[in-house]
């Protein structure tokens, strides 16, 4: 897929991950890559600047084995960011189904 | 590459950083190692999918000067931003440097005509003194309603320079959030 298209997404998808549960970084590199391909590091630089802009809190939790993982948790603010976000994806995603219904349809 | 020149190449790629940011994220890098080695992956694999440390490097130090110049507007951390925006890809050199050099052009040239309508008596009364008989006073007079709408002027300009600067600095953050950069296998 086009990489342009794919980093304004990529926003969406860390916020979407994070909703329901607080997770470690690897974690969400892990799921984020699963289903799109993606330069795994650029994710890093995206939760920091989340991070710094509000929409995130980290906290340190010790695991019984390995390092320790910093989590990330989305705040209130991060939330409505992130419904803000879906809203308007999925007007966008109608409208362009819309377009290619119209464009493609068979008759 | 292995986990340690990876990490190597990353620190020297964010000298510019302040130190306890830049420990922050190679933190998250040897975090990053450490879970992939667990899961049975060798560092070559993981530093491979984590792109270069470089274009990692760059969408830092494009998030931090933007940073920079959110907190202190100066001519200096504008420009730094713009270049750390700008050095994110080829791309945003047409969409970045175009519209900065459009706005540069504009306030350049809306602050010549303001100044220089300020200060239009004063280039009246010395075009007076060193050639008298071209003197006239409706040239005095018209130059005195100049240099009035000039300071209106130069108030104008001044709210639309802060006003631009403003625009500039959400305009590299939309890049920074949209514009392509470390996302594609290269």
């Amino acid at each position: 897929m086009n990489s342009q298209f794919k980093k304004g997404v990529l926003e969406i998808c860390v916020l979407a991950l994070l909703d329901k549960e607080d997770r470690y970084g690897y974690e969400l590199v892990q799921k984020i890559s699963s289903h799109i391909e993606i330069s795994e590091g650029s994710v890093y630089p995206l939760l920091r600047r989340l991070t710094k802009e509000g929409y995130f809190t980290t906290y340190l939790r010790e695991s019984t084995e390995g390092p320790s993982r910093k989590y990330y948790q989305l705040t209130q603010t991060g939330r409505e960011y992130l419904y803000e976000l879906i809203e308007e994806w999925d007007q966008f995603t109608h409208q362009v189904n819309q377009i290619i219904k119209e464009g493609v349809g068979h008759e | 590459m292995n986990k340690n020149e990876f990490l190597l190449e990353l620190e020297r790629s964010l000298a510019k950083l302040p130190d306890d940011e830049r420990a922050d994220v190679l933190r998250d890098f040897e975090e990053h190692f450490t879970f992939g080695i667990e899961e049975g992956k060798s560092e070559e694999e993981i530093s491979r999918s984590l792109g270069t440390p470089q274009q990692i490097a760059k969408e830092l130090l494009a998030s931090y000067h933007i940073e920079q110049v959110e907190t202190k507007v100066t001519a200096k951390n504008l420009l730094r931003a713009i270049w750390a925006v700008i050095s994110l890809g080829f791309f945003n050199l047409v969409i970045v440097l175009g519209p900065f050099i459009g706005l540069v052009s504009l306030l350049f040239s809306g602050w010549v005509v303001s100044v220089s309508f300020v200060v239009s008596p004063l280039l009246v009364l010395f075009k007076g003194a060193l050639y008298p008989e071209t003197f006239a006073w409706f040239e005095l007079f018209f130059s005195m309603v100049l240099a009035g709408l000039g300071i209106f002027l130069v108030q104008a300009m001044y709210y639309v320079t802060k006003k631009g600067q403003l625009g500039l600095v959400k305009y590299l953050k939309y890049n920074v959030r949209i514009v392509k950069g470390g996302l594609k296998h290269e």
